[in-house]
């Protein structure tokens, strides 16, 4: 279990990460979600207790990783961004070196490594140096770094960023494998990876939590109005005149013509209503031919879009309140100074 | 600190950089001792320790030291270092005795010089003995030095020039005044050579290699919030 509570990190004036609170179950798999620069990795090095919070606490299976670093570190398995390696070393002694680093006791340390390295499928390549391995393979060697004793935490920033597709696809069944009897912690700028392995979301953007959710009810959240995908025959141009008909309809939107005659439109309308049964009722009544239609899905993608969207709008309008009542206290005081050199005069 | 000392000592000798150190060192020993030694006909074994801690150790010492925090820095590779559950003591002073055990076999190395010299006359052996384990404070107190300025940045390049230059300004400083001397590295050196076993430097040798590691310590911890 990962407690994080009231944690801000500044750097000077600039604040990273700006009072984020959440927790994580034993066993839950939850992931990271946030543009460039919104605070994964600092967030994610304050619980491995690489970098210091400025303000809050953090929690690990019951150790305080600044009060009980050592224990609280001992809790963690972590696989940092840009998969540092020492790549002077093979694959088997790197991983062993971690297992030491660990202090994975001398009798389990052998069969703790080769598990670690079956695990990641490293076998092939264990005695290879680390700096003439290609950089999936990199990747592989720092995960099973962070996985080699099994920590109850594991803690991945960016772990399938640089893989090939059928790459992915193995290490994110391996981080799937691992949600089992671990608590993972991933960070991705990759929308689908999340939704596919994550049981729980946290989206982050300019150092403030946005959301804490599962993909599922994100995705509903967001929703805001309706989207049918319509390919139609209409020869008698009627699709124009929809909107009249069907009083619902926000936007109809020509999409597309097709190669075979037909047209793609698109048509929204508010989240509560949905407009299929009736465009089935009516179109053939307006003389026109439905070849397809299908309701467009809002994904995780849209979601978090909108999500971060809301978030900047926000902050924008806070800034310019704040600059505006900064100038009229400047205008102010400028105001008064002037009067007081007046009085001086 | 043995995992680290253990896996430092390894890399000095999987790279260049352990065969460079030495190879130079001795190659520099045999040039000073055969001029202090076997030209002149002399058993004074003592000085060529002093003469290469002046001429040679100032100047490859820091490839020694250059890479211990810096590399790590650049590479990211602290972030395993400093999120792994070990203690920041163990770590500094697990990289502090790795390049301390390089000099050490270095000078077991040399013990085949004072063979040669053997052959000839048996010099004064406990002089020598006490010189070689001046020599030995004197390269902690600059390895010392130079895991301080490696760990104070992340260019090696720097680090390696910062610290030849603070050396060299030791070593010519008490030429301008004479209370330089304390703080001259090269001149806490120069009295064991003379066959007394000097109990103030080597306290004070000493002091300078535990203050330059423990600053190094905090140096290391403050990075946590400055980072």
């Amino acid at each position: 279990m990962i407690e994080v509570k009231n944690v801000t990190k500044k750097y000077g004036n600039f604040v990273a990460v700006n009072n984020i609170s959440f927790t994580v179950k034993d066993g839950e798999v939850v992931g990271f979600l946030g543009p460039n620069g919104a605070g994964k990795s600092t967030t994610m090095n304050m619980i491995t207790g690489f970098i210091e919070p400025t303000e809050g606490s953090i929690v690990v299976n019951g150790y305080d990783v600044l009060k009980k670093p050592i224990q609280a570190k001992k809790q963690i398995g972590y696989m940092p961004e840009g998969v540092p390696l020492y790549t002077e070393l093979t694959v088997k002694e790197f991983i062993t070196y971690m297992a030491e680093l660990k202090r994975v006791k001398r009798k389990e340390r052998k069969e703790k490594v080769e598990k670690a390295i079956e695990e990641t499928g490293l076998k092939d390549v264990e005695k290879k140096l680390i700096r003439n391995l290609s950089r999936g393979y990199k990747q592989r060697v720092s995960l099973a770094g962070a996985l080699v004793g099994d920590p109850e935490v594991i803690i991945l920033d960016e772990p399938t960023v640089g893989l090939d597709p059928k790459q992915i696809t193995e290490i994110r069944k391996l981080i799937k494998n691992l949600g089992k009897n671990h608590t993972v912690i991933l960070s991705s700028h990759i929308l689908s990876e999340v939704s596919q392995i994550c049981e729980r979301v946290i989206i982050i953007n300019k150092g403030n939590l946005i959301a804490i959710d599962t993909p599922e009810n994100l995705e509903k959240k967001t929703e805001e109005k309706h989207v049918i995908l319509l390919t139609v025959e209409d020869q008698k141009g009627n699709m124009e005149k929809l909107k009249k008909d069907i009083p619902e309809i926000t936007e109809c939107k020509f999409v597309k013509d097709n190669e075979d005659g037909t047209k793609q439109y698109m048509i929204e309308s508010s989240a509560d209503v949905d407009l299929r049964k009736k465009l089935f009722d009516i179109l053939p009544k307006k003389e026109i031919t439905i070849f397809e239609l299908k309701k467009a899905e809002t994904s995780l993608e849209d979601a978090f879009i909108t999500l971060i969207d809301k978030n900047t709008v926000k902050e924008e309008k806070q800034e310019k309140v704040e600059e505006k009542s900064k100038t009229k206290k400047k205008d102010k005081e400028e105001k008064k100074k002037d009067k007081e050199k007046g009085g001086k005069k | 600190m043995w995992p680290v000392l253990k896996k430092e000592l390894k890399t000095y000798f999987l790279s260049p950089i352990g065969y460079v150190f030495i190879g130079l060192f001795l190659a520099m020993f045999s040039i000073l001792f055969y001029i202090t030694t076997i030209y002149q006909g002399m058993t004074t074994f003592q000085y060529v320790f002093y003469y290469s801690a002046m001429y040679t150790v100032v100047f490859i010492v820091p490839l020694l030291t250059m890479r211990m925090f810096a590399e790590e820095r650049k590479n990211g590779t602290e972030q395993l270092l400093l999120t792994s559950p070990r203690s920041m003591i163990g770590i500094v002073l697990g990289k502090f005795f790795a390049a301390v055990l390089v000099i050490v076999i270095t000078e077991i190395l040399t013990l085949i010089y004072l063979g040669i010299l053997c052959y000839f006359k048996v010099p004064d052996l406990a002089t020598i003995a006490v010189t070689m384990f001046g020599f030995l404070l004197l390269t902690m107190a600059y390895i010392a030095f130079g895991m301080l300025v490696s760990s104070l940045t992340e260019n090696q390049i720097i680090a390696a020039v910062v610290t030849i230059a603070a050396f060299v300004l030791t070593w010519l400083a008490p030429n301008l005044s004479l209370s330089f001397v304390s703080i001259s590295l090269i001149e806490q050196f120069y009295p064991f050579a003379t066959g007394v076993f000097p109990i103030a430097q080597t306290i004070n040798l000493l002091s300078m290699t535990i203050m330059f590691v423990v600053i190094t310590m905090i140096v290391m911890k403050r990075r946590k919030l400055v980072k």
